[in-house]
């Protein structure tokens, strides 16, 4: 998959040997901007933070490109680094801050996926010098390449590719559409992608009688990701929804986010080893986070803090200035409660007035938000109101201002949140609602890689990302940009399956011991009764 | 208050952005000015027009995409935006002028 163009690159990757390479440079140099910025946002470190000046003008460079041959730096706009790489007859400089390769040859930026690899990779190394943990503060689990193993080659070198888009409309059964969005959002969901095309729940294996929900989102996978051109009718899952969700049943329309929730209770409780508290299942994996919600009693300023999971964030829509940042801004303000409403644990002197704020402690990778467009005066389904004003949402969401640890450091003054990339999160899939409540129409868009796509029912047309975020959304799905990892630890089922197996081990070794102490109590037995008969 | 001179002025600007880039004020202000043009959905569109006239640009040529995008961003980046970063700018080199 490498679109490079560019030969002159193209030579300098395939030379094993990094030594001489500018490949090593630039490694370096991605470093380095990496240490640089995490000493500006760490005012801990009252160091002067280092600017290079231009090798030709002398002047501090607040965006240096890097000669990779040599030590020289410059400015791009005033052509200062371009003459140099001429002069010098030198070949690659690289922008530091976003870590392009421009080519003298070519004279143009050049791409080759092994250079973006190496960015990652040495952008990593360095966040995962710097970064803690919350609260044990352990440093970053190292991120390790996946090597394959002979196996593994063997494996792959076996199976067969198909053509496939992974871009497939889905047919609209009769008012489905509702059910259609949301499950092509999960099929453009990483997370969720890359465990079902990872054969993590196989349903030809699964031993589930009826009704697995992890069953039909693997068919539904395989279908996407087949050689077939013409939509594809998700009937099972339909019929396997209805069985599972009375309240789903039927040819109405129904709601697009009340189906989303109750698909991700229906796949967590068919996959294997779920819990009710910390589930590893797939779905709390991808989509759990948590919420605080800190009370502040107004007397004596103490503070009680409780921490509930959430799948998703809905939030409601007020006045004119509807951004996604105003929105979460509203949710995450404090808001007083009445005095009726908290007594103190502390002061404990009745009623006391409090505020209460809410914020994200833990990040779930896959953030999905719904706008509650659907304002219901009374439990009467019919006679809510749809509220049809645009909503601004950006394509890269950076959530910190919004959690716990964001919100505490912008209070302190010496407080590191950490570096962007826990915070930074990639949109990649809209569902649109047209219309009124009762006879309205689904629709979405979806990123497949860098492109968008719009998504009504069986059709699929390429779109572009101002055509999406024009759109008058009614959930947003973002995707984080850098994975966290936990330290490995073994799980549970493995640990409890190994103690089992010491334990049977152990029951194993008395027995043989009380069987070879019965057999010496037997032949001393023997011995005194022969004994007595001499 | 003497004149000042050009060649004198375009020393005390190198001056005072080394002092920006030195004490992380420049990478500070840059980020606020990053968070305020994506929440404005300047970025968004700057990024979308790129990309779409990349799309049909034959041959495709950074330079030309630059020169095409420079003037537009410059113009169509809110009012409001540039007033808040200008008067952050200005509250710092008051600070360092004092």
């Amino acid at each position: 998959m490498d679109a490079s163009t560019c030969p002159h690159i193209a030579s300098v990757i395939s030379t094993a040997d990094e030594s001489g390479s500018p490949l090593k440079k630039f490694r370096e140099v991605v470093a380095w901007e990496v240490r640089r910025g995490q000493a500006v946002k760490n005012p801990a470190k009252r160091r002067k933070i280092s600017a290079p000046t231009c090798g030709t003008c002398e002047i501090a460079l607040h965006r240096p490109f890097v000669c990779l041959h040599c030590s020289y730096a410059g400015c791009w706009k005033s052509g200062h680094v371009s003459a140099h790489l001429k002069q010098s007859r030198h070949q690659f400089c690289a922008d530091v801050k976003s870590g392009s390769i421009f080519c003298s040859e070519c004279q143009d930026f050049v791409y080759h996926s092994k250079v973006d690899e190496i960015y990652l990779e040495s952008t990593v190394a360095v966040e995962e010098e710097e970064t803690r943990f919350q609260v044990s503060k352990k440093r970053r689990e190292p991120y390790q390449v996946w090597h394959p193993t002979a196996e593994d080659t063997r494996a792959l070198n076996n199976s067969v590719a198909i053509p496939c888009q992974g871009r497939r409309g889905l047919l609209n059964l009769g008012q489905t559409c509702f059910m259609n969005v949301v499950l092509q959002s999960f099929v453009h969901n990483p997370l969720l992608r890359n465990y079902f095309l990872g054969d993590k729940h196989n349903h030809k294996q699964c031993k589930v009688e009826e009704d697995c929900t992890c069953c039909e989102m693997d068919k539904l996978f395989t279908e996407i990701f087949s050689d077939e051109t013409t939509a594809y009718g998700p009937i099972n899952f339909l019929v396997s929804t209805w069985r599972k969700s009375a309240e789903l049943a039927g040819y109405a329309q129904q709601d697009a986010h009340e189906f989303f929730i109750s698909t991700l209770n229906h796949i967590h409780s068919n996959c294997r080893g779920s819990t009710n508290v910390s589930c590893n299942c797939i779905i709390h994996l991808t989509f759990a986070g948590q919420l605080q919600s800190d009370v502040v009693c107004e007397r004596c300023r103490n503070v009680t803090s409780t921490v509930d999971p959430m799948l998703d964030i809905s939030l409601e829509l007020k006045g004119t200035d509807n951004t996604i940042a105003a929105c979460l801004k509203r949710y995450t303000q404090p808001e007083k409660l009445g005095a009726k409403q908290y007594s103190c644990a502390k002061c404990g002197k009745g009623a006391q007035e409090a505020s209460k704020r809410l914020s994200i402690k833990k990040l779930p990778p896959v953030l999905s938000f719904q706008f509650k467009r659907f304002e219901h005066k009374t439990a009467d389904k019919s006679s809510a109101r749809k509220i049809d004003s645009q909503i601004r949402f950006p394509a890269v969401l950076n959530m910190a201002p919004f959690t716990t640890l964001g919100m505490k450091s912008s209070e302190k003054e010496n407080s590191y949140p950490g570096p962007a990339a826990m915070y930074e999160y990639d949109l990649f899939a809209v569902i649109n609602h047209e219309g009124q409540i009762n006879n309205g129409h689904y629709t979405n868009y979806a990123r497949f890689e860098d492109e968008w796509y719009r998504f009504d029912d069986d059709k699929v047309t390429h779109a572009t990302l101002s055509a999406c975020l024009n759109s008058k959304a009614y959930m947003c799905f973002y995707v984080k940009r850098h994975l966290d990892y936990k330290p490995y630890m073994t799980p549970t089922y493995v640990l409890l399956r190994e103690n089992e197996a010491v334990r049977e081990k152990e029951k194993e070794l008395e027995r043989e011991r009380e069987r070879l102490k019965e057999q010496a109590r037997r032949d001393r037995e023997l011995e005194d009764s022969l004994l007595a008969m001499v | 208050m003497a004149p000042v001179t050009p060649a004198e002025l375009d020393a005390l600007q190198a001056q005072l952005t080394q002092r920006l880039l030195e004490s992380g004020e420049w990478d500070r202000i840059k980020f606020i000015l990053a968070s305020k043009l994506n929440d404005s959905g300047w970025t968004d569109d700057i990024r979308n027009q790129s990309k779409e006239r990349a799309r049909t640009m034959e041959p495709l040529s950074f330079a030309t995409l630059l020169e095409e995008m420079s003037a537009h961003s410059q113009t169509s980046m809110p009012l409001a935006v540039r007033k808040e970063i200008v008067a952050l700018i200005r509250g710092y080199l008051d600070k360092q002028l004092e």
